[in-house]
């Protein structure tokens, strides 16, 4: 008897919550855990490769990697270069519109958001027409000014890091911003007040507590990095420069495929990001210094003079090289024959939409691209949804474990990710493999790290007793869900669709593994394109893209806001 | 203030039912947040457990409610077991068809007033007609009735607080609980409706049980007060019980201000059913042993409104002292006044107005009947 009455009661009822919760733990297991399975059982088979299941395990495809030190060197140096120019970036654009009197502060904030849909795609092709050695826009400016040569070169390592580094810089301007509007001002204000100068108050007080806050955005930028594919992939392959990202690529695709080596390249990959990711995570949640409260301060900003228009100047100039410059440039070679600096009047045209939209490759890649982004939208939202309920509500067992899970391909690149999902479903005898399902199975997966973060932030913000008071009300599970929680957390959800449809709708890591000939989607079309094509038409291909996704979005945000209930805040 | 209607509602009629809670154990992790907790409320009490912030108070409310999951013990409600460890049971809050008003008042910002309230009725499918009755009865006892069609999200702290209320009430609740329903609300507001709740638990003669950390809250509005720390029980009783025998240092401090003087016990000058303390520097106390035991350092607490103070030496011969004003703060509804007695301080609390000078000497007195034994010590 004493013993049952001190173990935790093991209690026997079955609940709709713990149905829900013992089904999400088995679709997010599926999901995530057993294409994880395949791409360690591929890194690790050193058998027949023409044999399935492996014939024998080793190392051996790690060793192998030896081979291929000169790309793990090309991926740290690349990305130790754009990770330092984003965090500059990221850092100076955030003290500017924190801690400053910049003028049309506001303004500048929210473009500051614009280059991360600027995707790295449009940068790389952006930057490619501008800084090629010859044909590049710049260029050609620099010889017509009596320049030789060429003043920049963007086919290289270094345009890569630069077009990552000016869309990731926008990731480590919010990233930073917050832990900057975040700290408390009367910890400066108390240090003033004990004598100390503005610069000390600076280095001694202001410094220190912003450090971990800029480390934690360094190192998840790195990561980023790390795993990024499409700037490396447009600006590299044409010079033969490779990262592990696109090494794994042609390693995948060529013929015969190094299916083994590309894995095991995968699994290192994402080993050193996983370890990246955990550094991250322990960095924001030791919180060992106080600087995030939780509570929003209205921070001090400085009088900077005349200064302030200087300052004002940076941050549009970051604007201008991120949003502006890539969107003309992009908006001008997609109206000439043939895309140069000084263009004769004739050359002039709107052919290239003409073509692009009469190609039946981009007309159907473009309806199953929106397809999935509908899907993919809807489905994850719900998903999501109720996985996040079940992990930060609930008090089920092993909802922790449910959480680590969904967060896990976060670590993982998505085409990395994506090979396994391919080696996955390959054995499955169900015809998936090569339709729109499948891709439809990878953007649910890959996305669910982002769907999660997006649900769970306004989740955790959502006062707990105003579930538990319709609790008490005697409400029941599912009951409570619709009526409380769901048209609580509606700007949540919605901003969550919105993004998982975005994201779905412009993905090419997993999509360019994924698609089979008959389930096209738009992005690797628009790659495909860049390469086998021309650079004008490709212009217009990713232009008219950009345009689906503004016009999806702007229906999207016009019908949620007529629907939403008037009076309410 | 007479907030309340005179007449009992019809609608309204709750059937009070009791609760019992024996050996309950709440763990969080390694942390045993409540130990081996066990009390009763009697149909249509009104009990409140009163303790510092971090007692295990709310967590017990919560378990009570089927919020929180025990890790030992039973409760009944009602005579059923709805939680039990060795039985496994664990009858989930939304079926124990008990009621809550929390802290945050937790309004629904996305509905109206009405609502909310109908909320619980809406639950249970009661018909249109009943619903409409009961939420306008609801909204009425609170004096929210012009309200019903407002959102929730345009009401203040105040008129969100009787809008939870209203919701507890509305699908008649045989038991009703409180979380710091007050806490939020500022003092003046606060002391009315504390007021208005007392009223309230009156008339709808129901069972709650309340939990707050507010001394004046649990002395005005309770039946019964259970003083809980470090999630132990320390003193259940009467507010009166409670705030004139306290039964340890805990109890003395903190509900209400005491003076604690611990001294030599003196059988020998014990009269008149009292006992006898000798302090360290010489002087003695009598006080009333409350029929506890003295422990190896007998302690009397002497609340320090029971001192009385005066300039000139009063009448009588037993607990009078000559003292020296160390200390006078005025405080408004009284004065506290720090005076040196032997070789320590006491504090009186003074309602008189005349300016006292420090330094001075002046003289201090105590009913014996006001000094209290406390419990083992």
């Amino acid at each position: 008897m004493s013993d049952a009455a001190i173990a935790r009661p093991s209690l026997p009822r079955v609940s709709a919550q713990a149905i829900a919760g013992m089904l999400l733990a088995a679709i997010v297991g599926v999901l995530v855990l057993y294409p994880i399975f395949f791409l360690l059982q591929a890194a690790l088979d050193v058998g027949d490769p023409d044999v399935r299941p492996p014939t024998a395990y080793g190392l051996g495809n790690f060793v192998a990697m030896g081979h291929y030190a000169s790309i793990l060197g090309n991926t740290v140096a690349v990305s130790l270069a754009a990770t330092a120019m984003a965090v500059i970036f990221g850092f100076v654009t955030a003290w500017i519109l924190s801690r400053t009197n910049v003028p049309y502060r506001r303004t500048l904030e929210q473009l500051m958001a614009v280059p991360y849909y600027v995707t790295p795609l449009l940068g790389a092709f952006a930057w490619s027409l501008l800084g090629a050695p010859e044909s590049g826009f710049i260029n050609q400016l620099w010889r017509a000014a009596g320049g030789h040569g060429a003043l920049i070169d963007m086919v290289t390592p270094f345009g890569i890091a630069w077009v990552m580094a000016l869309f990731e810089g926008s990731v480590a301007f919010f990233m930073i911003g917050a832990v900057m509007k975040s700290m408390d001002p009367s910890l400066e204000e108390a240090s003033q007040m004990a004598g100390a100068s503005r610069l000390r108050t600076m280095l001694q007080v202001t410094l220190p507590l912003v450090a971990p806050g800029v480390l934690g955005a360094t190192i998840y930028v790195f990561a980023e990095m790390l795993g990024s594919f499409t700037a490396a992939l447009v600006l590299g392959l044409p010079n033969r420069f490779y990262v592990v990202t696109t090494a794994i690529y042609q390693m995948i695709s060529q013929y015969p495929p190094r299916l083994p080596l590309a894995a095991a390249m995968g699994v290192s990959l994402f080993a050193i990001m996983f370890v990246m990711m955990m550094i991250y995570r322990h960095i924001v949640t030791s919180r060992s210094f106080v600087t995030v409260t939780g509570k929003a301060f209205r921070p001090r900003r400085m009088d900077m003079g005349r200064l302030r228009w200087v300052l004002f100047g940076v941050c549009a100039f970051y604007v201008l090289l991120s949003v502006v410059l890539p969107l003309v440039t992009l908006i001008y070679a997609s109206l000439q024959q043939i895309a140069v600096a000084f263009p004769a009047a004739a050359n002039w045209t709107l052919a290239n939409y003409r073509g692009a939209l009469a190609m039946n490759a981009v007309r159907s890649a473009l309806t199953n691209s929106l397809l999935l982004g509908l899907a993919t939208a809807t489905i994850g939202t719900v998903l999501v949804g109720l996985l996040c309920w079940i992990v930060y509500r609930s008090r089920l067992p092993g909802r922790g474990v449910i959480e680590y899970v969904a967060m896990f391909p976060q670590a993982v690149p998505r085409l990395v990710f994506a090979f396994g999902i391919m080696w996955a479903w390959l054995v499955i005898p169900l015809p998936i493999y090569g339709t729109i399902w499948l891709l439809l199975i990878a953007y649910l997966t890959v996305f669910l790290p982002l769907g999660m973060r997006t649900i769970s932030g306004v989740m955790l913000q959502l006062d707990k007793t105003l579930e538990e008071s319709a609790q008490m009300c005697g409400a029941p599970w599912i009951y409570r869900l619709v009526t409380v929680t769901m048209p609580l957390l509606r700007p949540g959800l919605l901003a969550c669709w919105l993004l998982l449809f975005i994201a779905s709708v412009r993905e090419l890591g997993a999509s360019i593994l994924l698609m089979g000939p008959h389930s096209k989607v738009i992005t690797p079309a628009i790659v495909e394109s860049w390469f086998a094509t021309s650079a004008e038409l490709t212009a217009a291909m990713a232009l008219i893209q950009t345009v689906v996704v503004a016009a999806a979005m702007a229906i999207f945000v016009v019908a949620t806001r007529q629907t939403a209930e008037p009076g309410g805040d | 203030m007479a907030i309340w209607h005179n007449t009992a509602p019809a609608v309204l009629a709750l059937k009070a039912e009791p609760i019992e809670v024996e050996d309950l154990s709440i763990q969080y992790g390694p942390v045993m947040a409540v130990r081996g907790v066990s009390f009763a409320v009697q149909p249509g009490e009104q009990l409140t457990l009163l303790g510092p912030s971090g007692c295990g108070k709310t967590t017990t409310l919560r378990a009570l409610a089927g919020l929180e999951r025990p890790s030992a013990g039973t409760i009944r409600i009602g005579g059923h077991v709805v939680y039990s460890s060795a039985e496994h049971i664990d009858i989930p809050a939304e079926k124990r068809g008990l009621s809550m008003v929390f802290q945050s008042y937790a309004i629904w910002p996305h509905m109206t007033v009405f609502d909310n309230v109908a909320y619980g009725l809406r639950v249970r499918k009661r018909p249109k007609a009943e619903i409409e009755a009961r939420v306008r009865e609801s909204l009425d006892l609170v004096q929210m009735g012009a309200y019903a069609a407002r959102r929730a999200s345009q009401l203040s702290g105040g008129q969100q607080q009787r809008v939870a209320l209203a919701r507890a009430v509305a699908f008649s609740p045989p038991v009703l609980l409180f979380d710091e329903p007050l806490s939020n609300l500022d003092a003046k507001l606060r002391a009315d409706m504390r007021i208005e709740l007392r009223e309230l638990q009156h008339r709808l003669g129901v069972t709650s049980v309340y939990v707050t950390h507010d001394l004046e809250e649990a002395l005005a509005m309770s039946d019964r007060i259970v003083v809980m720390r470090d999630g132990v029980i320390e003193q259940a009783g009467t507010p009166t019980e409670i705030y004139a025998r306290p039964r340890n240092r805990f109890v003395a401090d903190f509900v209400g201000s005491s003076n604690l003087v611990s001294g030599r016990l003196r059988p020998d000058l014990a009269r008149d059913g009292l006992i006898a303390l000798e302090m360290p520097s010489g002087e003695i106390v009598l006080g009333d042993a409350c029929g506890r035991a003295p422990g190896a350092e007998p302690t009397f607490s002497i609340r320090t409104v029971h001192l009385q103070f005066s300039a000139a030496r009063p009448e009588g011969t037993v607990n009078v002292w000559p003292v020296r004003v160390h200390r006078c703060v005025f405080q408004g509804d009284f004065t506290q006044i720090h005076v040196a007695w032997g070789d320590r301080d006491l504090v009186i609390r003074s309602a008189a107005l005349e300016p006292i000078a420090e330094g001075q000497s002046a003289w201090i007195s105590a009913d014996p009947a006001r000094c209290v034994l406390l419990e083992g010590a």
